[in-house]
């Protein structure tokens, strides 16, 4: 029983949570009744065909059925590579495998910091190779060395819609002021994930284009004043959305996909997008893959336009490629972190900054937390 | 001469067992924590200066004591009574015992986020029988966490228990009895001590495996509840798997050290020798 690990837990967490949110009757987006009529690929380079296989690892749950949807079944269909799938990516299994030279993924998803913590600590990852990939339509924002971006997301304010009347918060300043918004709060903790002291000091006063390098006092000193209302520092994505459906909270920061789920359950709740952290999950090979070549054919396949289409259909989270928008409806891109008029009111968030000062950050926080 | 030989062969897998899966990796931990990337003791000295670790190790063996003292509050009168029910109605209270034993913790953590919540069943019940005005905070707090963790672990608590009260001979109760002891007297005189041993296993189960719970204090606890199981969580993390394999030794020694302690308690010492004669 405790011998569950915390990595099955934040998915199984994810788990349990769908199925509440499923509660009124409604399902995820991701299984709704009648699935969006997705647009097709029926051909692709030849440079991208092949044989054998390709393993991915994702991090499972609704998330990683709509991959499979959007990307793997189409192409081991066209280019006759088989995909095996499996849930559980993370970090730390990636340099056990570097380090026993027993490497399981061929194709592993990862949020950016993670690739560069590690690349930190050695060589862990192979060169993507761009000469297969769509490049001319991919942001430089979403190309790295050694991982290419291939997933949007948004770390964004959302709130009970039937809490304050008519009053509507916008920014953070807004979030931390808790007489014209009163209730509980949740906000991101250290584990897993990082606190947002980007949030903490846009609250504060300091412009989003002026944010880096992050003043860590300052940003601590801006968390004082909130603490009092934050019940919850939350470590997994499930959390915040669970709380808002209970009405354990009015205010939260969520991961923008975990909300079409409540909203299509019934949940009176909202984004507010302004000021929001616009972060990337991204596809990195794990060094000495056997499946090398196949996987630079997967990760180049799955960032061209159709299939980054395919899944910001299936699942809310925004696309890399830009010709990707074509496929899209309105109706759609309003929901997407990715779209031109969502992506405006975002801040990039500073991969770099964070890998160089986490350590920093996570010893402060748990002082300060305790405290 | 196969008497002598036979009980070593009996226990050989297990301890095969226990060397590849147990003794290796936590000797490989204890390694990483002071040879990772070359000898130093660095991690340990750092441990001892580290106030997070300390207020975090003080809350964690809090959190256990208080999980394993309203475990054996409550399943010991349990126990009892399963001890002296009759086979049918003791199937059924085992049953009821043994029914959220087989429900995954997670799914048990979230039925408490339902309970304990706001809106969740125990405050609406409050508030519609009027007596409290307002909803009151129970989830997110140390009570959630101690409260959901004794409902996870009673179980440990009630089966060696009831285990060793079944085995006390009837025949002492009734001599007792016999000899003019009160029902009360013959509780605090006759089963109580004999059923020492059972308590013993059931504290020294609920205490241990409580210092490594993280999934139950993580949904239901507040700002302030960390485990030590979080604390490496979040080391690991931060790839920073020395100080991570220097803070779970530590939870190691914590452990072992109790289990030391445990055993020089004179109940105990009797327990022990016992079980090896």
């Amino acid at each position: 029983m405790t011998s569950l690990d915390r990595r099955s837990f934040v998915g199984l967490a994810a788990w349990a949570t769908a199925g509440m949110a499923a509660r009124g009757g409604t399902r995820a987006l991701a299984q709704s009744a009648s699935p969006p009529k997705l647009p097709e690929i029926t051909s692709i380079p030849d440079k991208l065909k092949g044989s054998g296989a390709v393993r991915i690892a994702g991090y499972g749950g609704t998330a990683q059925d709509a991959e499979r949807t959007a990307y793997f079944q189409p192409f081991e269909k066209l280019s006759g590579i088989k995909t095996i799938d499996v849930p559980g990516a993370d970090l730390n299994k990636v340099k056990a495998m570097v380090d026993t030279g027993n490497i399981e993924w061929d194709v592993v998803q990862l949020g950016r910091s993670s690739v560069k913590n590690l690349m930190k600590k050695g060589d862990y990852f192979e060169k993507i190779d761009y000469e297969l990939v769509d490049v001319d339509n991919i942001d430089p924002l979403y190309r790295y060395d050694y991982a290419l971006d291939m997933l949007v997301w948004s770390e964004v304010m959302a709130y009970r819609t039937d809490a304050f009347k008519s009053a509507v918060p916008v920014g953070w300043a807004d979030f931390w002021d808790t007489r014209k918004f009163p209730g509980d709060r949740t906000l991101t903790g250290a584990g897993p994930v990082t606190p947002e002291l980007e949030f903490a000091l846009m609250a504060a006063g300091v412009p989003a284009d002026k944010l880096y390098p992050l003043d860590i006092d300052k940003a601590f000193a801006s968390y004082d004043k909130i603490k009092a209302s934050v019940v919850k520092w939350w470590e997994t994505g499930a959390v915040p959305v669970q709380m808002l459906s209970d009405r354990e909270v009015v205010l939260a920061s969520v991961w923008n996909g975990r909300m079409a789920a409540i909203q299509a359950a019934g949940v009176p709740a909202a984004i507010s997008w302004q000021q929001g952290l616009l972060k990337r999950d991204c596809w990195a090979v794990p060094k000495n893959s056997p499946n090398k070549a196949n996987a630079m054919k997967f990760i180049a396949f799955s960032t061209m336009a159709v299939p980054q289409a395919r899944l910001s259909m299936l699942i809310p989270y925004g696309f890399v490629n830009g010709k990707s928008a074509e496929y899209l409806s309105e109706h759609q891109l309003g929901i997407l972190p990715s779209a031109p008029a969502i992506k405006s009111q975002l801040v990039p968030y500073n991969y770099d900054w964070w890998v160089d000062n986490r350590d920093v950050v996570v010893g402060r926080w748990n002082k300060w937390i305790l405290a | 001469m196969p008497s002598r030989v036979t009980p070593i062969l009996l226990v050989v897998p297990l301890t095969l067992y226990m060397l590849a899966f147990y003794a290796l990796p936590v000797a490989s931990m204890l390694l990483r924590s002071i040879a990772d990337p070359s000898w130093t003791v660095e991690n340990y000295l750092r441990l001892a200066h580290d106030s997070v670790f300390l207020a975090v190790s003080w809350n964690t063996l809090r959190t256990a004591l208080v999980v394993t003292l309203g475990t054996l509050l409550l399943g010991y009168p349990v126990a009892l009574a399963l001890s002296r029910l009759r086979h049918g109605a003791a199937a059924v209270v085992l049953a009821i015992v043994l029914l959220p034993f087989w429900t995954s913790v997670l799914v048990r953590s979230y039925a408490w986020m339902v309970l304990l919540g706001r809106r969740g069943l125990i405050n609406e019940l409050l508030l519609s029988a009027g007596l409290i005005d307002s909803p009151l905070r129970l989830l997110n707090t140390p009570l959630a966490v101690h409260v959901a963790m004794i409902h996870i672990l009673l179980p440990y608590m009630i089966l060696p228990i009831a285990s060793v009260l079944r085995q006390i001979d009837r025949a002492l109760l009734r001599a007792a009895a016999g000899l003019g002891a009160s029902p009360r007297r013959v509780f605090s005189q006759v089963v109580l001590p004999l059923s020492v041993p059972g308590v013993v296993a059931g504290i020294l189960l609920v205490f241990v495996l409580s210092l490594g719970f993280y999934i139950t204090p993580a949904l239901v606890g507040g700002p302030r509840d960390l485990m030590l199981s979080m604390l490496i969580a979040q080391q690991v993390d931060l790839l920073n798997w020395p100080y991570a394999a220097c803070l779970s030794v530590a939870l190691l020694a914590m452990t072992l050290l109790l289990i030391l302690v445990l055993q020089r308690l004179p109940a105990v010492r009797a327990v022990l020798r016992a079980a090896t004669q």
